[in-house]
């Protein structure tokens, strides 16, 4: 009988793009090997796509977990219709009772639906798991990451996604090889179709090659404060300005300059935040930097937590008193006064 | 075109949170506020209502007593009417209920555009707006910024924002569902007339008991602070002292 304890099953819906399975992807399968392991589960990976073969096999040799292929017309580009009504039956039938997927854009766009149509619990952007007695429970952050929430599913099913950057891509090739199964699907859309990605607007602007990034986020507080940033930014040689999302919304700077999960990702020798509060998505693409300091007003602010060196200041006051110290310190050429 | 807007009222940022005594749920001291995401959505909405004609701008807010002000903001930026479902308790209420609730509200009323956030800055769970969507059978695209109506073919073009500032565009059949990406707009500032209109306007009460209760599917089992992961060094002393430490660190790794 399907649904005891000791059969049921971890299922991990593959994402991919021009025939390779993204880095969020095999994190989530790092995951799901923990999840087994605590378990005593065995996980299954389903790709859906328009023809996948190939790729089934390669999935099945390098992860040695089962693999089902699920190919269909209109499965070139992820959909969410044509991919909820893909995964439905072959899911149903597996009756995994943990259903796994990166907490990436399709991730966040499917899990949620998935959840609801599969009667299951969501959970979304796990970062850890835990164990109390018998029960497994799932972290995420809330409240920009000041607190930490654990939960438990009370259903026989959930759906999660897998925060990026929490779990290590897989490493080594497995002795043995899955088994692989490939359905052919004809599911019609009628409501919803993808029709192409388009390439990100290139911005001509060079975060990649700077050694030092001075950020700015919300926490500027407005547009006159800009400058400040610059000024620091150019005691560095080789240094470039970036930004937090919420900075460029506010119309501050351009978007060429986002550093996180939706903009650029960046590994300098220096980063330097400047009122930002450290969400996930923006951490995510600056974690690789060898060296940050953070200054904010607010001692919980999670981007600390990622800091090597944490300031507690008004940026409006403590930028200009380390300009004036600089030119104290180090300037051999005295500005004329 | 009715449209349906879901916003949520947020702590603000800078607030101070800290858990509760009875380790239960969250103490917060600070201001209240619309989820930033969603005044995007709002904002879109407008924006939508000026290009075509539109016959109802529905802004609607599941929440304690207190969400009112959040609603009130909406009809200041320029809704045509305020619907609060009013919660009593004040605790992790799950993506499923609020999104059952608001379904239940909005199966009646065929909203032919519905829009949310991308995910609220308090819980950020990004789930509450795909979950409307699938209860109510409409299609949906999260993370949009960029939407255009074709009135008259009844469909919605959207591009959603993937990866490294990618998009993925799609076409869709109203009704729809969206779920709205910061950028996509510029929220406007309250005009003067609107803030007076916003002032008595009535709003629609609803008590969630007079609805569908639904039925928690995960429960909360314990909240903690994260742990400190850095390595990071807290530098201490006055304005003065912690910049002239910043310098003479940065000078010893010759990075300055
Ligand atoms: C799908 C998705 C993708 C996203 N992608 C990205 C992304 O790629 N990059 C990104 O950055 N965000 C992204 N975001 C947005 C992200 O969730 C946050 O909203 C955003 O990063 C917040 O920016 P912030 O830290 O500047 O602002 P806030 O969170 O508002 O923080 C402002 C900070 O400034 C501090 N502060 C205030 N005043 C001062 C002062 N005078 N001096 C010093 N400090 C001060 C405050 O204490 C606070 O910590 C994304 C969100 C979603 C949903
Ligand atoms: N209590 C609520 N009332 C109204 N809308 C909500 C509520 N909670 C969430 N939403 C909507 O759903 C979006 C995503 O929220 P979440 O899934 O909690 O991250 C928000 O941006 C809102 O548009």
């Amino acid at each position: 009988m399907k649904g005891t304890m000791e059969t049921r099953q971890i299922a991990v819906i593959a994402e991919h793009r021009n025939g390779v399975l993204t880095p969020g992807t095999l994190e989530t399968l790092s995951f799901a090997r923990e999840l087994e392991s605590l378990l005593n589960l065995k996980t299954n990976i389903v790709i859906a796509g328009k023809s996948i073969e190939g790729l089934t096999y390669d999935i099945a040799g390098m992860t040695g977990m089962d693999v089902i292929g699920i190919e269909g017309e209109n499965l070139d580009l992820y959909n969410c219709e044509s991919y909820l009504a893909a995964l439905e039956k072959p899911l149903e039938e597996l009756d995994p009772a943990y259903i796994c997927t990166p907490h990436s854009a399709m991730g966040y766009d499917l899990a949620p639906r998935l959840a609801v149509r599969l009667k299951a619990s969501c959970i979304t952007a796990v970062e850890k798991i835990g164990k109390k007695g018998k029960s497994v429970l799932f972290s995420r952050s809330q409240w920009n990451g000041k607190i930490i929430l654990e939960k438990e599913p009370v259903v026989k099913r959930a759906v999660l996604t897998v925060l990026s950057g929490s779990w290590p891509e897989p490493d080594g090739r497995p002795e043995k090889t899955g088994e692989v199964t490939i359905i052919t699907i004809a599911a019609e859309t009628k409501n919803s179709r993808t029709i192409e990605i388009r390439e990100a607007v290139r911005t001509g602007f060079d975060l990649a090659k700077a050694e030092v990034i001075v950020s700015a986020g919300k926490g500027l507080g407005k547009e006159e404060n800009l400058p400040l940033i610059y000024k620091l930014s150019e005691l560095f040689p080789k240094s470039a300005v970036g930004a937090s999302r919420a900075a460029c919304d506010a119309g501050w700077l351009d978007y060429g300059h986002q550093i996180g999960i939706t903009g650029k990702t960046v590994s300098p020798k220096l980063y330097v935040a400047c009122g930002i509060s450290g969400s996930t998505q923006h951490i995510a693409g600056m974690k690789g930097s060898q060296m940050v300091v953070a200054i904010n007003t607010d001692p919980a602010a999670a981007i600390f937590s990622v800091a090597d060196y944490c300031i507690v200041e008004d940026l409006a006051t403590f930028i200009p008193c380390v300009i004036e110290k600089y030119h104290k310190l180090f300037s051999s050429h005295k500005e004329s006064e | 075109m009715r449209i349906l807007v879901c916003i949520k009222q947020v702590p603000d940022s800078e607030g101070f949170i800290t858990i509760n005594e009875s380790n239960g749920w969250i103490d917060f001291e600070g201001s209240y506020r619309m989820n930033r995401f969603d005044e995007f959505a709002l904002e879109e909405a407008l924006r939508i209502g000026e290009k075509m004609p539109v016959d109802s701008i529905d802004a609607l807010s599941v929440g304690l007593p207190r969400a009112e002000s959040t609603i009130r903001k909406a009809l200041e930026m320029g809704a045509s009417r305020g619907i609060h479902i009013i919660t009593e308790e004040s605790s992790d209420m799950s993506a499923f209920e609020t999104a059952s609730l608001i379904a239940s509200f909005a199966r009646e009323e065929r909203y032919d555009l519905i829009l949310a956030g991308v995910m609220a800055e308090d819980d950020m769970q990004s789930q509450v707006g795909p979950m409307i969507a699938e209860m109510l059978g409409y299609p949906s695209a999260s993370s949009v910024i960029y939407e255009e109506i074709d009135p008259e073919r009844r469909t919605l073009f959207a591009e959603r924002e993937i990866e490294a500032g990618k998009r993925e565009c799609l076409e869709m059949k109203l009704p729809v569902l969206l779920t709205i990406q910061s950028g996509i707009n510029r929220p406007r500032y309250p005009a003067l007339s609107n803030v007076l209109r916003a002032r008595n306007q009535e709003i629609t009460t609803i008590p969630s008991q007079s609805l569908q209760k639904p039925v928690k599917r995960e429960r909360m089992v314990a909240l903690r602070y994260p742990e400190a992961l850095s390595k990071g060094i807290v530098l201490e002393g006055n304005e003065g002292e912690k910049a002239g430490s910043l310098l003479q660190i940065l000078h010893e790794k010759s990075i300055i």
